[in-house]
């Protein structure tokens, strides 16, 4: 078998711009930051991003201009920051397109990207005006002719996961809450695996029941400890909330935040 | 004289039934405290259902952020989110709690957009799953920790989700849904039925409605053991 293991820049070089990107974890956890700080280190650009309930990963990505559509369910840092402060200005000044989502009709659209269908119907989503301003159709059950709402495949082109462990065939395991990962890995075409630490691909196959991310699936596999930094990576290390707290702090200006991604993204080079 | 923060989540453990199915999602630390709260009190068999996929965790901490793993701890299964929504979508999740930065008459609730859809004035975070759950959960209880005219108003800007709502809690009472609409169910004591009309942006009867029950010895000793960092109080500052 053959080693899937490489660098970072190498990864994520070959994301192209005007991929449709989707994005593991769920809002301050197991976001796959470090892969996202490459994606703004080469200058990616109309990137449509994928998430079910997205943070710093995807107000970071709008802040740095690499996306300009946001497909998602929730976007923002719960109770802790409150609204992602990039993301609602870029919004609020249509830079971007928000293609909200019902975190339910997200998981749909992957569901039917990974059966391979057009689309799938829901229950629920009928009396929302999201069905108008987003455009969802309806389907009638050709059994009852129940009326329901019909969700679109989503097949995103990369996903980008981080995982606590994987071998080097990109098998990998995720401890803690799955989130919608291992969805995301069956919808999308090709998967960009990070994780903290290398294992033994002895050891994935001695429980394989442990895999969550299957390596078949999975075009490249990069070790990058802290690769979810600033988010939390469970049994390992929690949010960073300082970092965090300068980040909200530096999207006050345009200036100070253009010098926060110099500092913190664009002068630095990819760990791993 | 008990605060809001203490008011709220010990009317909202109130609502909680024995052996039921109630869940909370992404950023919802007062449900979170009011589940574990009336596990403690009067719901030992109640079913704790969160976003992380944790069934019945105990969490030895209680994070500020609803998506923590922390809150898997004790959990014997991850149950993810998506079977969480397809539970509710057959029907089978018996409570949701749910919240909107805006709120109508209906219970309808707002969490898209402040001004117009395509040219918002403020872009908020989405819904997250309520399109989905509130139409589909068995009922749903909506809180929000402001009470004022811009937060229950008589037009939503946009309906991101409407459905089964059976209760909404606010810092100065408790609605309950009837005849379609929401009506005063009771005023917490330290506010007043003058308070709940002038802050509320729809006509309210408030004539004859009795005070929410002030907080019980056992409720604030149980509520200190759940809580005793006070992480409720992380809603309030935002």
């Amino acid at each position: 078998m053959v080693s899937k293991q490489t660098t970072l820049a190498e990864a994520i070089a070959s994301v192209a711009d005007d991929s449709i990107v989707a994005l593991g974890g769920n809002t301050l956890h197991r976001a796959p930051c470090a892969a996202v700080h490459e994606l703004i280190r080469q200058q990616k650009r109309r990137l449509e991003l994928v998430k079910t309930a997205g943070a710093y990963d995807v107000d970071v990505l709008v802040g740095a201009g690499a996306t300009d559509r946001v497909s998602a369910g929730f976007i923002g840092f719960e109770s802790v920051f409150g609204l992602a402060p990039q993301y609602r200005r870029a919004a609020e000044q249509g830079r971007i397109h928000v293609k909200e989502h019902a975190c339910y009709t997200l998981i749909t659209a992957m569901r039917a990207a990974a059966q391979g269908v057009p689309f799938l119907p829901i229950a629920g989503m009928l009396n929302s005006d999201l069905m108008q301003v987003r455009d969802f159709k309806t389907v009638q059950d050709p059994y009852t002719g129940q009326k329901l709402a019909a969700v679109q495949a989503i097949r995103p082109d990369v996903a980008l996961v981080h995982v606590q462990e994987a071998d080097e065939l990109g098998n990998g395991r995720i401890y803690g809450s799955v989130y919608e990962d291992d969805l995301m890995a069956r919808a999308a075409r090709r998967i960009i695996l990070t994780c903290e630490r290398l294992i033994s691909a002895v050891e994935t196959a001695r429980i394989p029941e442990l895999t969550t991310i299957p390596g078949m699936l999975v075009t490249y596999v990069v070790v990058v400890p802290q690769g979810a930094h600033p988010c939390s990576c469970s049994d390992l290390y929690s949010y960073d909330t300082d970092y965090l707290a300068r980040y909200i702090a530096a999207c006050n200006n345009q200036e100070d935040y253009q010098r926060w991604l110099m500092e913190n993204i664009l002068g630095k080079v990819a760990a791993a | 004289m008990h605060e809001q923060d203490t008011m709220m989540v010990i009317a909202m453990a109130r609502l909680l039934r024995d052996g039921e199915r109630a869940f909370h999602g992404v950023a919802s630390p007062l449900p979170m405290v009011a589940i574990l709260l009336a596990q403690r009190l009067h719901a030992p068999n109640l079913v704790y259902i969160n976003i992380t996929g944790g069934v019945n965790a105990h969490p030895e901490s209680l994070p500020q952020t609803t998506v923590d793993p922390r809150l898997l701890h004790g959990s014997h299964v991850i149950f993810k989110l998506a079977d969480i929504f397809d539970m509710s979508a057959r029907g089978d999740l018996d409570t949701a709690f749910l919240s909107g930065v805006q709120i109508d008459r209906q219970g309808r609730i707002n969490m898209s957009v402040i001004g117009s859809y395509a040219h918002p004035k403020v872009r908020l975070p989405g819904g997250a799953g309520s399109a989905a759950i509130l139409p589909t959960a068995k009922r749903t209880i909506l809180w929000r920790t402001r009470h004022d005219t811009r937060t229950f108003v008589e037009q939503l800007s946009f309906v991101t989700a409407s459905g089964n709502v059976d209760r909404v809690v606010t810092p100065l009472c408790v609605f309950v849904m009837r005849d379609r609409y929401l009506q005063v169910e009771s005023i917490h004591p330290y506010s007043s039925a003058e308070e709940v009309r002038q802050q509320t942006g729809f006509t309210v009867q408030t004539a004859g409605i009795p005070f929410t029950p002030t907080p019980t010895a056992e409720e604030l000793a149980a509520l200190q053991e759940v809580d005793p960092e006070r992480v409720r109080l992380v809603e309030f500052k935002i």
